[in-house]
């Protein structure tokens, strides 16, 4: 049923085809003709005469013209009467009008399609003009990836050096802390040795003194009142001379 | 074959068929329909053109609540027009120069601008009777001619269309009737009245586009006051 319709309608398209055209499917559409049909005097097609050139040459069609218009005259078919005055009179209007503004009317319908046509081709033209400018920009960007190298040389000896100077600084200060325990572990054996030193005198001292009797104090004290007696009398000779 | 000259005015008919069905349809035939294509032939885009322009202009002083009317206005234009130039050709038969289809197109119309008018803002309609400024002892009198006036709008548009036309019709008619008998009496004579009939039809033609849109104008006009 649906195919049928379908044949239907393709041959009811092929039936309402115009004259011009080519190619026997539906698709792509087929393109409009560039010119109206060719006509003489404005009103007769051109097929008229190549239909009637081949057996009445090139002054048939007007015979044919002539002769008809005398038939319908003479036989009274067409009456002229005041209607063909008028009618001549709107034909003059007519063809006066036709043949003064035809051109510029034909030229503005032009115009207009032409627009049309130049707006969407701007369209398309700045497309592809900012694509291109793209591809310009997109080769500017792999030049600049070149030199990338030296920026990111630049950026390592950097980073090495901010580590560098990190590892140093720490180092700095785990060498004075350390240094700082070992100075306290040596002040402290310092101060015990001194300790001890002096405990040690001070003891000494004490039992030296506990050990002197009052005997040999006694002793002593005389002995140093002699030798001091002695000494006087060396000086005083001594200032003497 | 006329008998008078008000032959011409008659409806035709065929066998029993009227043929104005025929006369009223051409103008339809006349402008084809706009195909799918994106770049037409120069008749659809001159169509299209005019039509778009002649609908902007007509829809410029119009609020938005008027542009409904946008078609309607601008397929009474391109109807109007048609038939008015189309019954200038000879042996034509022109349905605008009967008064039953001119206040058929008057008469509603006029009268939808009116209800819409007293529908929606009734009392704005109600205004339009009486102009601005009028001294007070003028007023009664003024509501009256004002509403008088409303009610004969239906009525000049419609006659104001067909006398025209009609005149038009007819002096076409006797001018070319004189030149037609005085062509063998007075040649001369009958030069000179042919140059009057061509003057004449140039005016003719003039007449029929201005009618076409002086209709479409009013109506507009008195959508606008209102829409």
């Amino acid at each position: 049923m649906l195919s049928r319709l379908v044949l239907v309608s393709g041959g009811l398209v092929q039936a309402s085809r115009s004259f011009h055209q080519s190619s026997q499917s539906l698709a792509p559409v087929p393109p409009l003709p560039e010119k109206g049909g060719k006509v003489r005097h404005g009103i007769f097609p051109e097929e008229l005469f190549t239909l009637l050139y081949p057996k009445t040459g090139v002054t048939g069609p007007y015979m044919l013209g002539t002769g008809l218009l005398l038939y319908m005259l003479s036989k009274e078919i067409y009456v002229i009467n005041h209607e063909t005055f008028a009618a001549a009179s709107i034909g003059a209007v007519v063809i006066y009008g036709i043949k003064k503004f035809g051109p510029s009317v034909a030229a503005f319908a032009d115009k207009l399609n032409e627009d049309k046509v130049a707006k969407a081709q701007e369209v398309k033209d700045q497309a592809m003009a900012s694509l291109a400018q793209g591809i310009e920009d997109e080769k500017k960007e792999q030049w600049r990836v070149e030199g990338r190298h030296m920026l990111f040389d630049a950026k390592r000896n950097n980073v090495a050096m901010l580590l560098e100077t990190n590892y140093r600084e720490r180092l700095h200060m785990v060498t004075n802390e350390v240094k700082k325990r070992l100075d306290y572990q040596v002040q402290l054996q310092n101060l015990h040795r001194r300790m001890e030193q002096e405990h040690l005198v001070n003891w000494v001292e004490q039992s030296v003194i506990k050990s002197i009797t009052p005997q040999q104090e006694k002793e002593s004290i005389a002995k140093c009142i002699a030798d001091l007696k002695v000494l006087a009398k060396n000086t005083q000779a001594r200032a003497t001379v | 074959m006329m008998v008078s000259f008000f032959d011409q005015f008659a409806s035709p008919s065929y066998l029993g068929i009227p043929l104005i069905a025929i006369a009223i349809a051409l103008p339809w035939v006349l402008y084809p329909t706009p195909p799918a294509r994106w770049i037409n032939n120069r008749l659809i885009t001159i169509q299209g053109w005019f039509i778009n322009r002649f609908t902007n202009q007509l829809m410029l002083p119009l609020k938005v609540g008027g542009h409904k009317w946008a078609l309607l206005l601008a397929s009474l234009m391109i109807f109007l027009i048609t038939i008015n130039m189309l019954g200038l050709l000879p042996y034509t038969f022109t349905p605008t120069t009967q008064l039953s289809l001119n206040m058929g197109f008057a008469v509603p119309l006029w009268l939808a601008t009116v209800i819409i008018g007293m529908r929606n803002q009734p009392t704005v309609a109600l205004g339009h009777l009486l102009p601005e400024g009028t001294p007070i002892p003028l007023i009664p009198v003024l509501i009256i001619i004002e509403t008088i006036s409303l009610f004969i709008r239906p009525l000049a548009l419609g006659v104001r269309l067909t006398a025209n036309l009609t005149a038009g019709h007819l002096l076409i008619q006797l001018i070319a009737t004189a030149v037609f008998v005085l062509l063998p009496m007075m040649p001369t004579v009958a030069i000179l009245t042919a140059a009057v009939l061509f003057l004449l039809t140039l005016l003719e033609v003039a007449v029929a586009m201005i009618q076409a849109y002086v209709f479409v104008l009013l109506l507009s006009l008195y959508l606008q006051e209102n829409v």
